[in-house]
Formats: C-alpha cells, sequence, structure tokens
C-alpha cells in the first residue's frame, strides 16, 4: 500500500494484531524476567561485599554478567519497541554502525581513567594513603582513639 | 556570546578551550565570573543549532534525492556537506556533556573536574574529580571539529577542479572512501591533542598509530586533485586558483601534521610556534581557500552576477604568498622552542634571533589583512553592480543546481523536479565539452 | 512482505525514494535519538572515568537502600526496581499506543497515551522521593576526629570506608568518600529526569492534539510514533543508568 501523505515511502508494513500483541507479551515478560535476574545478581554482589574478604575476580564477573544482560535488554527494546528489528536492513545499519565507536571510546576513556589513579598513587603518596581502606570496607582513621566518638559542636 | 563582551566583569577569559581548572573556578579572574558561563551557554545553543541543522543535512541527503541520483551519483559537494554533518551530529554532543559539567561545577559546587585545589592556602572541599577528563570530552568534539571546518572546503575544491580543468574527477570512489575513512578516524584519535597533559604513555603510543593513519586518506586525496589537474585544459578563474592553493596548503600543512602526530617529537614541539604554524596552514587558510573558491564559484548562482575578477587575482596572490610568509618562519621558530601565546618573548636570550622575523610577520598580517577587507568589498559590490550572468550555465558544469533559471522561482525549477541519469563528472567525454547530468545516457556513450 | 522488499532491493539507493522506506521527519528523529545516545554516553563514560580514577567507590547497594514507608529498614535495590518496572511498563503502553495510531483507532491512542503520561509522572515522583530522602537523610561521618551528620549532596558525600572500631550511638561510623559521586548521581539522574520530563510533556501534547483530531484530520499518526520514539528512548538510557548507579 503507497503512504497516502509521503512519496518517499515505497510500501507500508502491516502487522496484524493477534501477532503484534504475543510479541509486545513475549517482550514485556523477557525484559522483566532479565531485570530480575540482575537484581538477583545485584542481591549477590552486595551479599559477596559484605563478606570479610570478598572475591574480587568473582565480583567482575557477576558485573560483567550484568552488563552483558543490560546490552540484551537494550536490545529488545531498540528491535522490538522501537520497531528497529522491522525496518530493512539498509536503516539497521545506519544506526548500528556508527554506535561501534562507542567501543574505542568507552575504551579509551576508562583505560586513561585507570591510568590516571596509577600515577596519582605513584606520585601523590598522600592521595593514597588518603583514599585506600585499609581492608575491603573499612579504613583505620590516624589519630582517633576506637569507641564512642562524639558530635562535633 | 557577544553580549558578555558588555557585563562588567568582562568575557570569557579561559581560551578556546576553557581547560579546568581554572575556567571551572569562579575566583580564577575576572573572565571567569559570569562571562564564562555566558560563553558556555552560547556554545550550548550553537551545538543545538548545529546538530538540528546536521539532522536536516544527513536526513535530505538519504532520504529526499531526486530520481535517478543514487548515491554514487552525487557531486562530492555534497558527500562532504553529508560527512561534515555525520561528524557534526556524533561528536558536539560530546561537548555538550563536557560543557553542561563545568557549568554545573562552576555553579552548583560538583567536583567533575576538580581535586586538591588550594587558593592562598585556602583548601577547597572539591575532591575526586579529573581535570584530563575535561581535555578527552572536549577534544572527543575537538578533532572532529577541524574536519567540520575542512570537509567542506575538500569538497568544493574537489568539484571546482573538476569543472575548471575540464576532466573527470580523478578517483572519485576513492574520494568517497579516503571522506569516509576521514570521518572514521576522527573519532578515534583525539587524544593526539593531548600528548603531554597527563596521559597514559602507551595509550597515547596507540593514539599515535591511529593518527598517523590520516595521511593515508589525506594523501589519496591529494593526489587525486592533482590527477584530476593533470594535463587538464585548466581556467584560471580565481575560483580555481584558490582551489590549487587550498591543495598547496594542505599539502604543506598537513606534511607537519605528520611531526606533532608523534608523541615524542610532541614533546619538543607542543605548545610552540610550530603547532601554531601547522594548525593554521592546514585548517585555517586551507578552508578559508575552499571557501574562498566556494563563493567565487558559486557566486554567479547566488546573485545573477560575477564577482570582479581583478580585485579576485590580487585577493589571491596577497593571501597565498602571505599566508606562507606568515606560516612558514614559524616553523623555525618552533622548532627552536620558542612558545606560542607569549606577548613578548624578549626575556629570553635566544629567541633574539627571530625579533626581525616577528616584525615581518606582523607587518605581513597587516596587509594580508587589509586584502581580506578587499574580499568583502568585491562580494558587497558584485551583488549590486558586478557584471551579470547572461546563461544558466557559465562555467559549463554538469550539476543539477546550474540548470535552474538565473532568477529561480519557488521551488528552483517550474514543473517536474529533474531526473538525473548519470554522475556529474562527464566533462570532454566523447568529442563533448561537458554532459549535464540530466541527459539520458546516450546508446554508443563509452563508459567513464 | 518479502517479496515486496526483494523487488525493491535493487533500487533502493538509486534515489526518487527513501532507501530506508521512511518519512523524512522519523528518519530525523532516529538520528537526534542517535545524537543524543552519544550525550548520555559521554555523561555515563565520564563518571566511569572518575570511578576508574579512584581507589575507593561506594557500594550502591549501601546507598541505594531506603523504601518509602519502611523507614530504617535495610531493603538494597527495592526502590529502584520499582521505579524500573514503571519505566518499562510505560514503555509498553506508550508501544500499543503507537499500535493503536497504526489502525487509527483515536480512542485506543488516547487511552494509551493516558497511561503512559501516568507512568511517566510516577517515575518522576519515585525520583522526587529518592533525591529527597538522599539529600536529607543524615549520616554520621567522621570528619577530623568529630563526628558529623552529612545529607548526601553535591559536597558531600557520606558513603566512605566504614571508620575501624568506631561507633556513634552504637553504630557503624563512615569517612567521608568520594565527592564525584554526588554530582554525577544527581547530574546524570536528573538529565535523565528531565528527558522523561520533556517526554511527558510531549506526550501530553500528543494526547491533546489526538483528543481534538489533528492526527485523525492529517490521516496519520506518525506524529505519535515519533514521540513514542522519544519515550522508548528514554527508557533505554534508564536501562543503562540504572547498570551503572545502582548495579555495577
Amino acid at each position: 500500500m503507497q503512504h497516502p501523505a509521503f512519496e518517499e515511502v515505497s510500501f507500508y508494513q502491516h502487522q496484524d494484531d493477534d501477532t503484534f500483541k504475543k510479541k509486545i507479551k513475549k517482550t514485556t515478560i523477557l525484559l522483566s524476567v532479565i531485570t530480575i535476574i540482575e537484581l538477583a545478581i545485584g542481591l549477590i554482589i552486595y551479599n559477596i561485599h559484605k563478606g570479610e574478604h570478598p572475591n574480587d575476580t568473582l565480583i567482575l564477573m557477576f558485573k560483567g554478567l550484568v552488563c552483558i544482560l543490560t546490552l540484551a535488554k537494550a536490545f529488545y527494546i531498540v528491535s522490538v519497541f522501537m520497531h528497529l528489528g522491522d525496518e530493512i536492513r539498509n536503516f539497521i545499519m545506519t544506526i548500528v554502525v556508527p554506535l561501534l565507536l562507542f567501543i574505542w571510546f568507552i575504551a579509551a576513556f576508562l583505560w586513561d581513567g585507570n591510568s590516571y589513579k596509577n600515577l596519582r598513587n605513584n606520585y601523590d603518596k598522600d592521595f593514597k594513603e588518603r583514599t585506600t581502606p585499609a581492608s575491603h570496607h573499612s579504613t583505620i582513621v590516624p589519630g582517633v582513639k576506637p569507641g564512642e566518638a562524639e558530635l562535633k559542636k | 556570546m557577544l553580549s558578555s563582551i558588555f557585563v562588567h566583569t568582562g568575557p570569557a577569559s579561559g581560551g578556546w578551550t576553557t581547560y579546568p581548572p581554572l575556567s571551572a573556578l569562579r575566583q580564577a579572574g575576572d573572565g571567569q565570573k559570569i562571562g564564562t558561563d555566558l560563553w558556555l551557554i552560547s556554545m550550548a545553543l550553537f551545538i543545538v543549532s548545529s546538530l538540528l541543522g546536521g539532522l536536516n543535512y544527513i536526513s535530505t541527503i538519504l532520504n529526499m534525492r531526486t530520481k535517478g541520483m543514487s548515491m554514487t551519483r552525487m557531486p562530492l559537494t555534497i558527500w562532504a556537506m553529508f560527512f561534515t554533518a555525520v561528524l557534526g551530529v556524533l561528536s558536539f554532543p560530546v561537548l555538550l556533556s563536557g560543557a553542561i559539567l563545568l557549568l554545573f561545577d562552576r555553579n552548583l559546587g560538583t567536583s567533575f573536574y576538580l581535586s586538591d585545589i588550594v587558593i592562598n592556602g585556602e583548601i577547597l572541599p572539591n575532591e575526586g574529580g579529573s581535570a584530563i577528563l575535561y581535555q578527552h570530552l572536549f577534544w572527543f568534539l575537538g578533532h572532529p571539529e577541524v574536519y567540520i571546518i575542512l570537509l567542506p572546503a575538500m569538497g568544493m575544491v574537489s568539484e571546482i577542479l573538476s569543472v575548471n580543468s575540464r576532466k573527470p574527477i580523478f578517483g572519485y570512489m576513492a574520494m568517497l572512501g579516503s571522506m569516509f575513512a576521514i570521518c572514521i578516524l576522527a573519532f578515534l584519535v583525539w587524544a593526539h591533542h593531548m600528548f603531554v597533559t597527563g596521559l597514559n604513555p602507551f595509550l597515547g603510543s596507540v593514539f599515535v598509530l591511529l593518527t598517523l593513519l590520516i595521511a593515508v586518506p589525506s594523501a589519496s586525496k591529494v593526489f587525486n586533485w592533482l590527477t584530476t589537474l593533470w594535463r587538464g585544459n585548466i581556467r584560471f578563474t580565481p575560483a580555481t586558483l584558490f582551489a590549487i592553493g587550498f591543495v598547496s596548503l594542505f599539502i604543506s600543512g598537513g606534511l607537519t601534521g605528520i611531526f606533532l602526530g608523534n608523541s615524542t617529537i610532541d614533546i619538543h614541539l607542543h605548545d610552540t610556534m610550530f603547532v601554531v604554524a601547522h594548525f593554521h596552514i592546514v585548517m585555517g587558510v586551507a578552508s578559508f581557500f575552499g571557501m574562498f573558491a566556494g563563493v567565487h564559484h558559486w557566486f554567479p548562482k547566488m546573485f545573477g552576477r560575477y564577482m570582479n575578477n581583478t580585485i579576485a587575482y590580487i585577493h589571491f596572490w596577497v593571501t597565498m604568498v602571505g599566508a606562507y610568509l606568515i606560516f612558514w618562519p614559524m616553523h623555525y621558530q618552533g622548532l627552536a622552542g620558542m612558545p606560542r601565546r607569549y606577548l613578548d618573548k624578549r626575556g629570553w636570550a635566544s629567541f633574539n634571533q627571530f625579533g626581525d622575523t616577528d616584525k615581518m610577520i606582523t607587518v605581513v598580517s597587516i596587509i594580508v589583512f587589509a586584502v581580506q577587507l578587499m574580499f568583502v568589498f568585491n562580494f558587497f559590490y558584485s551583488i549590486f553592480k558586478g557584471r551579470k550572468v547572461t546563461t544558466k550555465n557559465p562555467w559549463g558544469a554538469n550539476t543539477l543546481e546550474w540548470t535552474t533559471e538565473i532568477n529561480p522561482g519557488h521551488g528552483n525549477w517550474d514543473g517536474e523536479i529533474p531526473e538525473v541519469h548519470r554522475w556529474p563528472y562527464d566533462y570532454s567525454k566523447d568529442g563533448r565539452d561537458f554532459i549535464p547530468q540530466t541527459e539520458p545516457v546516450g546508446e554508443n556513450e563509452s563508459k567513464h | 512482505m518479502s517479496t515486496t522488499v526483494t523487488t525493491h532491493q535493487t533500487k533502493w539507493w538509486s534515489g526518487g525514494k527513501s532507501p530506508f522506506n521512511l518519512e523524512y521527519g522519523k528518519v530525523m528523529m532516529w538520528y537526534f535519538l542517535m545524537s543524543d545516545a552519544f550525550t548520555f554516553g559521554a555523561f555515563l563514560i565520564s563518571y566511569g572515568t572518575i570511578r576508574f580514577s579512584q581507589n575507593f567507590w561506594p557500594d550502591p547497594n549501601v546507598v541505594f537502600n531506603a523504601f518509602p514507608g519502611a523507614g530504617h529498614a535495610n531493603l538494597p535495590l527495592a526502590f529502584v526496581s520499582v521505579m524500573t518496572f514503571i519505566l518499562i511498563i510505560s514503555s509498553v503502553t506508550m508501544v500499543l499506543a503507537v499500535h493503536a495510531g497504526h489502525k487509527g483507532d483515536k480512542q485506543g491512542v488516547m487511552k494509551w497515551l493516558f497511561w503512559t503520561i501516568v507512568g511517566g509522572v510516577a517515575f518522576l515522583s519515585c525520583q522526587a522521593w529518592e533525591w529527597h530522602h538522599l539529600i536529607t537523610g543524615e549520616h554520621a561521618v567522621l570528619v577530623n576526629g568529630k563526628i558529623e551528620m552529612w545529607g548526601q549532596n553535591m559536597r558531600h558525600n557520606p558513603w566512605g570506608p566504614i571508620a575501624e572500631g568506631i561507633t556513634f550511638n552504637g553504630e557503624h561510623v563512615r569517612t567521608p568518600g568520594p565527592v564525584a559521586f554526588g554530582g554525577y548521581f544527581y547530574g546524570i539522574t536528573g538529565f535523565h529526569g528531565f528527558h522523561v520530563f520533556s517526554g511527558v510533556i510531549i506526550n501530553i501534547v500528543m494526547l491533546l492534539m489526538t483528543q481534538k483530531g489533528a492526527f485523525e484530520r492529517r490521516g496519520h499518526y506518525l506524529m505519535i510514533e515519533k514521540a513514542g520514539l522519544y519515550w522508548h528512548f528514554v527508557d533505554l538510557v534508564w536501562v543503562f543508568v540504572f547498570l551503572c548507579f545502582y548495579l555495577i
């Protein structure tokens, strides 16, 4: 069917009601399930953190997993809710290809952020002492006796 | 931005890069007060407007081409505008983010860019920020910006050289490929502006590699321009001269970019007159030359009159020679270590040898500036008093804009929008001087 | 439909029609959103950069553990998951509004748009509560050997490491944390909230225009589709904000 208002559009897509409703329902459930899994992982990370000697690799793995799940969610939102999956391939490429720039954008920025930390720890010992916690979630405050502290007047 | 000149503490004084921490601290100087806020807000407005303009270009070029105008039949000027718009749409938002964070730092006391600042013995509460972060955000725009300035000039020069040497453009697909490559690389090389700011040296070496890759598409463009001119029937109109001047400047300015792209050499050359010479030649004067070429070439289309050739020739030669006289000696000054942005260098005995060179540069720049006024005069004078155009297509060009009437009405064409049958560079083909894009391909026509 | 695609395929780029089979305004909306993605991307990447440059960063489960009406109960991530679901559901209602528009069903469009607006407003209210709670909720922080009561704002961060062996009113006391945390949290969620707010305004305008029959007269509901794209984008951004601030 030629769209009456726009001559540049060659044909018009139709989806019948039932498949559409089914698809939306499926995606909604999928998104909810992914979110619940993400929350569960968040709580797992929280509980690992609470422990005395948290396993950093394990935490990193869980965090990586959450990132992948988020990308999956983003994929479903863009392709189903925003109907990008229903567009023709030409258009999908013009949206997806520029987003590849984010790879180097993220990598270079985080890399340099990390390097800034290392530089400061190397050359600014005061920064290192001030900001590095002694154990995983607590720190020894120099010059303050352990016990009940008082409110500043 | 203009209004900031009239506030009582004066306009922004952070330089064009407005690096924090100084730009993020209101205490840093009079110019860092309301002037910088106005500057940042005007930048944000500018970003929004260039974003909307860019969106318009992109969707128009992709979506609204006339019948038969496939992507590979588009004039290179349009391609260049397209890539420019893409660069703008993807890189300006990053500067917007950077500017918003800077505004927050200045006005709401956040610590995005500030950490460990002591002013007159008083420690500021800001902690945890990183001034290098701003530089990353800034140059993520800043580098594509260079190509935003340069690409339209490249496109116009390609078109003008082809029309005026009466030859098809050499390597049309290579031109597209190199513009595309430049467009991609523009986003990957930003940190080569930051080699000496505390960037991770290893990360810097990755940026060196990516930066030097830009030489490949740039060289390919230069060779294509030169081979387009080669054995052509060149008409030395002012537009052609400016286009050739552009190629010359692009070569001389581009070569010094290879020096500066090396992080090790950059340790010596950064912040010297060498840098000033490099970017003024390659993106300052060169892009102006592209613009002058474009104005002279399309002036008959815009106003139905020609610009005055005598003034144009004087303008070209003085500017061309002047540009080299101004910027060439700066390379030597920079190699000798002379820093930029210094008002008075007499305090250093080692720079005394350049005293006379500096004087020469000053005199030449005043002369060149005066000649630019001649161009402005020529422009406005010719709008009203210039020689009238008598034919639709005075340059014998193939592209669509020359098929409209001298005084086009609403919608540019009467009736139907023309259909395109061929690429725009069929010059000197099959014994004909030029074949417009609207002409259907003949039966026995040779292929280009 | 697949046969139609193949017959058109060879000539998609030859001019005279859209190579994407889309009308002009929708293409523009998509590219605008792409540009906006870079704005948000830059914000979140800046946040990541700062976080990578610090030796210590607060655990989100410690910071975001309150729920309205639950007092001081420790309920990590509970409230933000409610916010996330509100936004996902409002996205679904927007899809339904767009679909109703396809069919030219004016009543359907109005019904679903209304629920989308409700979802947007609910999300904004939740965010207002969360901000209010973080700013006004006071926490004992050990500063220069004395206790100070700090809320989470852009100048203070009460979520540093726990001070070893020191208590106040029988509870752990923390040292000051990285100040940049608050700035990024309020800056980015605020910018996102601003997008939600403008999305709500856009949707209200759409609702009024639908009610006045503007789209019926035009013969198509493409404006609803464009507003829908924007609204889904806001949801999309929240997915990433949720990831960066609350989960990792």
